[in-house]
């Protein structure tokens, strides 16, 4: 095993890591309230790609169905039935489509595809998470909810907040990319 | 923040419970979390009620470990449990309040949907109260081998695991400094305009990355130094042993849903 592949192993276990953090960093907003887990989820697909990207974060979800209090409510087996379960496979898939995206973006991805590839994520997840919201509500809690409320409280309530976060992480993203690149670069450059 | 992540959850001992295998603890938590949906009356929600009880009863854990193991589900619990009392019409009326009706079907439902609650919660909270983070990754390792066949790297997601978990404490750590840091230069979360507290993230997210892949190169200097090669010919330090108490598990848990087959209307 070469060292670049070590590194890469453990910086997605990092990254785990860092998206069971940012769960617990919440930034007080008006009406709801926004947890940096889903900056690390963008930064996840942008810098780790599409693979390494989506491992980060079934890492994440398995430790969490383990046990461990890893999710914003808790952990354990039972989190399935939570309504908002849906958002964290939202999240492994978001990260994969997003570093998809940018993989497709040759040598140099540009600014604008950074930010797409993130909008394109965020409506992943929200795709994913509203739809499962639902079918929690309606089939495994036998809590007849209509679609409407569930659009309004699981999709509008922070689908704007989560679209400026894409737009500001793509560009802050980028930065981190170039500089990461660089050094894995360095680490694959054995000397002769 | 810290006080969120108790990381005592795990509690030893050495109860017939914390004997078992890893292996047969997952396998019969993932079978019993389906069969409990089997359950559909009086009958079928008692024997799921009797069989959990027994199985805190072997586990002897105190029950205020159980209770807290709830917390987090306690108001979904209230809350279904209220809207099939004010919403399912179904049975007699029990009691008129003139503006709030309660059904007995409703009444019925609530309880049952409360017991399933309950059980599935109580279940896996013994799993990870009697097994200890690395057993479950080591359980889960050997269980999910066979998808190797598929080029699932399941070695691999183990250790990274393995890894996430022994972080995860180090981490918080950490950011709970920075944020301190940051704070006392007077950077505030929780004030100012949202474009105000949005930029407030950034001296918090910048540090913590710049630490997080210091550390994870270390990390994979270290391992590279003492050898790693990945999961092929790996030998384990902790072995997992498969005995007579885990195939009584298994049975016990065959019987129990065999049962509820027979029983459920």
């Amino acid at each position: 095993m070469r060292n670049s592949q070590i590194f890469s192993l453990t910086l997605v276990a990092i990254f785990a890591a860092l998206t069971a953090i940012g769960a617990f960093i919440k930034i007080p907003l008006p009406i709801v309230p926004f947890t940096m887990q889903i900056i690390i989820v963008f930064l996840a697909g942008s810098i780790l790609g599409s693979k390494r990207g989506l491992q980060s974060q079934l890492v994440y979800i398995f430790v969490g169905l383990a046990g461990l209090p890893v999710f914003t409510q808790g952990g354990g087996l039972t989190y399935v039935l939570q309504p908002t379960f849906g958002y964290l496979v939202g999240f492994a898939v978001g990260a994969f489509i997003i570093g998809y995206i940018i993989e497709r973006g040759g040598e140099e991805p540009s600014r604008l595809r950074f930010v797409v590839a993130n909008l394109v994520g965020t409506f992943v997840i929200y795709a994913i998470g509203a739809p499962y919201v639902y079918f929690a509500l309606n089939f495994l809690l036998d809590m007849p909810t209509s679609a409407s409320t569930v659009f309004m409280t699981a999709f509008l309530s922070t689908v704007g907040v989560d679209i400026v976060l894409a737009i500001v992480t793509g560009l802050f993203a980028r930065r981190i990319y170039f500089l990461l690149n660089k050094k894995m670069f360095n680490v694959l450059e054995v000397p002769k | 923040m810290m006080e969120k992540m108790i990381f005592g959850r795990f509690i030893p001992g050495d109860s017939f419970v914390h004997q078992l295998d890893p292996r047969s603890k997952l396998i019969f938590t993932f079978i019993f979390v389906v069969i409990v949906f089997l359950a559909n009356n009086v009958a079928t929600y008692g024997l799921l009620l009797i069989f959990t009880l027994f199985v805190i009863l072997i586990s002897r854990i105190r029950l205020y470990f159980l209770i807290n193991g709830l917390k987090p589900v306690i108001i979904l619990v209230i809350f279904t449990f209220l809207i099939h009392i004010l919403f399912t019409r179904e049975g007699d009326v029990l009691l008129n309040l003139g503006f709030l009706e309660v059904y007995e079907g409703g009444l019925r439902q609530g309880i049952f949907i409360s017991i399933r609650f309950v059980v599935l919660v109580f279940v896996t909270t013994i799993l990870t109260l009697t097994t200890s983070p690395i057993s479950i990754t080591d359980g889960l390792e050997v269980l999910l081998n066979p998808l190797k066949k598929f080029k699932l790297p399941i070695h691999e997601l183990a250790l990274m695991m393995s890894i996430a978990l022994r972080f995860i404490p180090t981490l918080m750590d950490e950011t709970d400094k920075i944020m301190k840091a940051q704070m006392a230069r007077g950077s505030d979360l929780g004030a100012g305009p949202i474009k105000d507290r949005i930029k407030a993230v950034v001296p918090l997210l910048v540090p913590l990355f710049v630490s997080a892949f210091k550390r994870a190169e270390d990390l994979a200097t270290a391992m590279e130094v003492r050898g790693y090669r990945g999961g092929e010919g790996r030998t384990r330090y902790r072995q997992l042993k498969w005995d007579a108490k885990d195939t009584t598990c298994i049975f016990a848990l065959v019987l129990m849903t065999a049962l509820l087959v027979f029983f459920r209307s």
